[in-house]
């Protein structure tokens, strides 16, 4: 199993839970972070922001699903501007339900 | 050493703490996250009567509210706690939350420098 952690846009992270959703991934969490990029954040004008709000959509899937995920995600959350965000793949060595309490997605 | 990430109904979260703490984990990272399950974020959420007018209204949320729950434990202590979260957080309903642990490299204390194991006790 893998855990893929995408930094998402906001405004964007609905679109990319919905096409998940389609594409038979239902089960996800959102948070709201913040962070920034190698662009250390953005300059308007005279204000210098430097951590920026984004959201974190988080969820653990197969092996052979995660490149279906990423696709998914990069269609959906592209925009070709810097800020688009970042997705992170990690392992993960186990999972339970806890209302059945049994191992397994 | 692995990192337990639990998924846990806001309401138990209290009482996730005190069993953590008597078992001896008494450190963790919690955040308000949503989130959804197999069920498409509906299941029973809410425990009140709802008003016999609402029931008509079609729809539902997307999104539920849950704690998302993390603590890094030594590799021999993964079960004991997973035992543990699954035994207060189970109600049997939908939406009881999900479990994942992931393996974690090095933990370092940044007051002391201390790495590895150490850094966890």
């Amino acid at each position: 199993m893998k855990m893929v952690r995408a930094m998402l846009r906001p405004e964007i992270a609905d679109a990319v839970a919905d096409a998940l959703a389609e594409a038979g991934f239902i089960s996800m969490t959102k948070m709201n972070v913040f962070g920034r990029g190698k662009q250390k954040g953005i300059k308007v004008g005279d204000v210098h922001y430097d951590e920026l709000s984004k959201v974190m959509v988080l969820l653990v899937v197969d092996d052979e699903s995660v490149e279906d995920v990423v696709a998914v995600m990069k269609s959906k959350a592209y925009t070709g501007n810097y800020g688009d965000g970042k997705i992170f793949i990690t392992p993960v060595e186990g999972a339970y339900t806890v209302r059945t309490g049994e191992a397994g997605l | 050493m692995k990192e337990i990430l639990a998924i846990i109904r806001p309401k138990q979260v209290s009482r996730t703490k005190d069993v953590l703490e008597k078992l001896g984990f008494p450190g963790f990272t919690a955040g308000c996250v949503l989130g959804r399950g197999k069920q498409r974020g509906i299941a029973g959420e809410i425990t009140c009567e709802l008003p016999a007018d609402l029931h008509s209204v079609p729809g539902g949320s997307k999104y539920v509210p849950k704690r998302l729950v993390s603590l890094v434990v030594p590799d021999e202590d993964v079960e004991l706690v997973v035992k543990a979260l699954i035994k207060v957080n189970q109600t049997k309903q939908f939406g009881d939350g999900r479990i994942f642990v992931c393996p974690v490299d090095n933990v370092v204390r940044v007051r002391t420098s201390e790495e590895g194991d150490a850094a966890l006790r």
